[in-house]
């Protein structure tokens, strides 16, 4: 029984971007889930989207987290050379804020606070654009970590919500997350959109404030995932669901105890990862407003992707075969790995 | 002779960046340098309106080219360079080497391949150097760890210098490890049992 399950590749590299939603396989590694399956992983840090994109395509990583929409568009090679990624297992869900300068977000709601604003995104994005019609030009300046990420679509659905057009009346720039909080407090940009920790750094340093979440605009929608090219996923099974296999085991582990979060952040706060970016945080936020990071449901589902189609096939100008789809975001290994006993 | 063409360098390393610099300028082509924080890389290209964009691999600031040309059809668009699967060591190579390039639409691809060339053969030749100064440094750190450990060994075990030294050669052999690797430890340990621990 054991053999046939045995991992073609124990040892494996995993890219990863320092965020709170790398927390899987920081804690997979860390509290020895992979090394309970059998694989010896390397967790190696990349600065940018672009750079884990290739690295993965080029087969000098096993694997990666990835941007949700980043496997259907590298599939469709409209993000770097094309190639079929598969996106067996969804990394976290929620985790982005929308930050703008204190210029801009003054006497704003708080997202999922209550008030009215709290509960409907657009009420903010109104005030937003009002603002901007009352202050005219310069076009504030806002960022995003990549044109193919949850963080992209988001921004320009809040901006829709407001009546704004996000392509003539703000302008938009991509910056590595790492580098937003510099750059607001700078008034380098005027707001940004960004995966934890770097929302709520900012706001507890003070440069900016969240006025719109990703929890609020999609609610519970995979923001990583995680990425394997169909071609290393094809020669390489048995290893697959065993990665699968000990990232959901991290995951039950995470959602058992507060002790484990606390764990959990320490391990994530260790140099090869987040280092002092989690300074602010005594232990992992799981769930809390007005982020609410998700690191559960971990079973992805195509349908769940509508949202991710939808943009991507807008911004491509072109419709996107529901193959493609499917094949992206099958659940098909992750069965497959929970169906099996461990090897 | 073909135009020179405008070439935007983005890259940390200014003694790596010169180098690429001094190479493709050699070539003709007019060399535009960048080397700070990526909020002004907007600026920059809008402003220069560089034919290609030569970065590093690794570089942070990749996905807001990555941007750039995905969002304006009017910025340099990625080159189909990694894509060429015709040539899949040429790809290797250049991803060896860490370079990555945006190119504008319309740009011959042999034109970019000899820019490439190029810009690849200093990052080789600038990695070799570092590799080398990394080396020369490595041995000055274990020469140091030698003698410190050689003198903690003489005084915890009241024995001489040669005597001192074979035991860190005995101990690096038993172990595969480079002697000053193993000085390392020793003086750990040592130290350790100096603080009673």
């Amino acid at each position: 029984m054991s053999m046939p399950h045995a991992p073609e590749r124990p040892r494996l590299t995993l890219g990863i971007v320092p965020l709170l939603d790398a927390a899987l396989p920081i804690v997979a590694r860390e509290g020895g889930f992979f090394a309970a399956e059998g694989l010896d992983v390397t967790l190696s840090r990349e600065s940018a989207w672009s750079t884990l994109r290739d690295k993965l395509a080029a087969g000098m990583l096993d694997g990666a987290q990835l941007l949700a929409p980043l496997p259907l568009a590298m599939s469709l090679g409209a993000s770097g050379p094309p190639c079929d990624v598969l996106a067996p297992l969804v990394l976290g869900r929620n985790g982005n804020t929308l930050v703008l300068s204190s210029y801009w977000a003054e006497g704003m709601a708080t997202p999922l606070d209550g008030s009215p604003g709290g509960r409907d995104p657009a009420v903010n994005a109104r005030d937003f654009a009002e603002r901007l019609r009352r202050r005219g030009a310069p076009r504030p300046r806002l960022a995003m970590v990549h044109p193919f990420s949850g963080h992209h679509y988001q921004l320009r659905d809040w901006l829709t919500l407001g009546g704004l057009d996000p392509d003539r009346d703000v302008e938009l720039v991509a910056l590595p997350p790492s580098r937003m909080v510099e750059a607001l407090e700078q008034g380098r940009i005027d707001g940004f959109c960004v995966g934890e920790p770097w929302g709520s750094q900012a706001a507890q340093r003070g440069g900016g404030h969240v006025v719109a979440t990703g929890a609020q605009l999609w609610p519970d929608h995979p923001e990583k995932m995680l990425g394997v090219t169909r071609d290393w996923a094809g020669r390489h099974p048995a290893t697959l669901a065993a990665m699968i296999r000990a990232l959901v085991a991290a995951a039950d582990w995470l959602a058992e105890a507060p002790e484990h979060r606390r764990q959990a952040r320490d391990w994530l706060a260790l140099p090869p990862y987040l280092d002092r970016a989690l300074e602010h945080l005594p232990t992992l936020p799981l769930g809390e407003p007005p982020v609410a990071q998700r690191l559960t449901g971990l079973r992805p589902e195509v349908g769940e992707m509508a949202r991710v189609v939808d943009h991507l096939s807008r911004q491509l100008d072109v419709p996107l075969r529901r193959g493609v789809v499917e094949a992206c975001y099958s659940p098909v290994h992750f069965d497959a790995a929970t169906h099996q006993e461990r090897a | 002779m073909p135009q020179p063409l405008r070439i935007l360098l983005v890259d940390d390393e200014s003694v790596r960046a010169a180098m690429v610099e001094e190479a493709l300028g050699q070539e003709g082509h007019e060399v535009i340098c960048h080397l700070q924080s990526p909020a002004s890389l907007n600026d920059m290209v809008e402003r220069h309106a560089p034919d290609v964009v030569i970065i590093d691999m690794e570089s942070p600031d990749r996905d807001t080219l990555d941007s750039m040309s995905q969002l304006h059809r009017e910025n340099p668009r990625p080159v189909v360079f990694f894509a060429d699967q015709h040539d899949p060591d040429s790809m290797q190579a250049a991803l060896k080497a860490g370079v990555s390039a945006y190119v504008v639409d319309g740009l011959v691809p042999t034109r970019v391949r000899a820019i490439l060339e190029v810009a690849v053969a200093r990052f080789d030749a600038f990695q070799s150097m570092r590799q080398e100064l990394d080396r020369t440094r490595t041995q000055l750190a274990d020469r140091k760890r030698i003698e410190k450990a050689k003198g903690m060994l003489m005084k915890h075990q009241d024995c001489d210098e040669p005597q001192a030294y074979q035991t860190l050669r005995k101990l690096a052999m038993d172990r595969g490890q480079r002697i000053g690797e193993v000085a390392g430890n020793v003086i750990d340990i040592l130290e350790g049992l100096e603080k009673g621990l």
